[in-house]
């Protein structure tokens, strides 16, 4: 098993009625008890922040990027492959409401 | 340590729905009708909170009070951000005195309060009756654009617009966020009946009836017009109004088809009807028969009531209702009142008298595209057995919906023209 990063882009949220919301909850909750063990850890993040470009500026209380690009949150599950992984990320409610980067981490070496 | 049973605590059905309704028109109260924006991105932001705080797992023992914690407390950071700064927001706080007040008005009955006042905004007989309606969904009942735009079947664009300048509309005007009192209630009365009665019939008369946002758009008028109920306790009109919506949702779930009209009560299940709320509709018609002003709700209620009391179709106490439809019409100069009258004559003369007033009326510019009266002329001509007849109006009646149900229902009766053998088809009188 590798472990993977599903990074999700973009403020889809901004959009969706009390409604749609509250669906998205419980699908993601079935979501997310589905994957069981593959789950490992998932976070949102703040819409502000700092953005570091070189050591003479920092920009903070963004939004520096597009709405598109602005990373809401990250999500790292285990899968055997890529192909798994993506199909993991295919099944996610939050796709489609957010576009979603797949990578995989660099394996730590072994002792 | 999470509590045992907290297993059971469920998302009630529209929770985020409610909650929000309920909020936007609290945190108006607070930042004044031109910041309604402003209330509706606070309260997108607190439910934006909760799914992300629920999400892992953790839903709290009071989800409600968990919402409006949290509203209250991004309210007092936006007060505290604008305090410092010199814009209009700034100078509209000033009255706003500390936190003492911001629990003031969360308390429950004034989020009463506060939705009524913004029953009266959302409404305001300067702003189009279109607009009242989108806005009143918006703000009020927790819509999103894309469920307003099916429940009013009208595109999301037009929407947006709509809701758009009726803001703009409100800020120009200066519309206070205050029930009305004194000469100004009237009016101002008026002008949420009607509005609320629209909603209503939008929901309870669309085509789309499959799409179960139709019922909702219903159960919003009602919860609507008990809040105002609540509070004017002199006002028999509210009574009647809502009479009227509880009569009619009572037959909501026996009308498996798609029809609107007095002709479908026929084939209903009476069985299916909802007793509840023909009881609650018998109570508030009660309450509704006192003083001297007799409106088109009180009619309207008394017709459905007596459709609702009969033991069947074929009891049904036709004379009354004509008697009631005629009322109507002197206070209601509308085509859709005069065409139940003609229907109505099948039961109380002939199927032949029926016809011929149908004739009559048919040449009236505003039912020219109005699918229900060839159909009906179709079915009554059928039942007296001209099927040549039933046949031609049938066919007009399919060029004038787009309805795939309605397309199909009349397609149903088209192909029992065919056949003189079977003459009274499915409308044939099943009660006995």
């Amino acid at each position: 098993m590798k472990e993977f990063l599903m990074i999700l882009k973009g403020n889809g949220l901004a959009t969706l009625s009390p409604e749609e919301m509250q669906k998205l909850l419980q699908q993601y909750k079935q979501w997310v008890a589905d994957l069981g063990d593959q789950y490992v850890t998932g976070q949102r993040l703040e819409n502000h922040g700092a953005l570091l470009e070189n050591k003479d500026s920092i920009v903070t209380d963004g939004p520096f990027l597009e709405p598109k690009e602005i990373i809401a949150g990250y999500f790292l599950i285990r899968a055997e492959d890529q192909a798994e992984a993506n199909n993991i990320a295919l099944s996610s409610p939050y796709l489609g409401l957010y576009t979603i980067e797949v990578r995989p981490l660099v394996q730590p070496l072994m002792h | 340590m999470e509590a045992p049973d907290s297993s059971t605590n469920q998302l009630v059905d529209h929770l985020f729905r409610n909650e929000a309704g309920k909020l936007v028109a609290t945190l108006t109260r607070i930042f004044g009708t031109i910041h309604i924006d402003l209330a509706e991105d606070i309260v997108q932001d607190t439910l934006i909170t909760a799914l992300h705080h629920w999400s892992n797992g953790n839903i709290p023992e009071n989800p409600a009070a968990w919402i409006t914690q949290v509203a209250k407390r991004k309210v007092l950071n936006e007060l505290k951000r604008t305090k410092s700064s010199k814009n209009h927001l700034a100078n509209v706080l000033k009255h706003v005195e500390g936190s003492n007040h911001i629990e003031e008005v969360f308390l429950s009955e004034e989020i009463k309060d506060s939705q009524l006042r913004m029953i009266f905004t959302c409404c305001h007989p300067q702003l189009p009756v279109a607009s009242q309606m989108a806005l009143t969904l918006k703000t009020l009942c927790g819509f999103g654009i894309s469920e307003i735009s099916k429940a009013l079947l009208t595109r999301e664009t037009t929407i947006n617009k709509r809701l758009y300048r009726a803001k703009q509309k409100i800020r120009a005007l200066e519309i206070s966020f205050e029930v009305p009192s004194g000469k100004d209630l009237e009016k101002r009365l008026n002008s949420v009946c009607l509005a609320l009665y629209l909603l209503f019939n939008e929901g309870y008369n669309s085509s789309h009836r499959r799409a179960v946002i139709s019922k909702d758009l219903c159960l919003e008028a009602i919860r609507l017009t008990q809040l105002l109920v609540q509070y004017f306790q002199d006002q028999p009109k509210l009574s009647a109004l809502l009479a009227l919506m509880c009569l009619h949702a009572a037959r909501f779930e026996a009308r498996t088809d798609h029809l609107g009209a007095i002709i479908i009560f026929e084939d209903q299940d009476r069985s299916l009807w909802n007793k509840e709320l023909i009881s609650n509709g018998m109570h508030y018609l009660t309450k509704a028969s006192v003083g001297k002003q007799l409106t088109e709700y009180h009619l309207e209620a008394g017709i459905a009531a007596e459709h609702c009391l009969s033991k069947s179709f074929a009891d049904t106490d036709w004379n009354s209702i004509y008697h009631q439809y005629e009322k109507l019409y002197q206070l209601k100069q509308n085509p859709i009142v005069l065409l139940n009258l003609a229907i109505i004559k099948s039961q109380t003369e002939s199927i032949e008298s029926s016809l011929r007033a149908l004739e009559k009326i048919s040449g009236n510019q505003q039912l020219k595209d109005y699918y229900l009266l060839p159909m009906t002329r179709g079915i009554l001509s059928l039942k007296s057995g001209h099927h040549t007849k039933a046949r031609d109006f049938f066919q007009e009646a399919l060029k004038l919906t787009r309805s795939p149900q309605e397309i199909a229902f009349i397609k149903s009766k088209l192909k029992l023209c065919g056949d003189p053998i079977n003459p009274g088809g499915a409308f044939s009188n099943r009660s006995e």
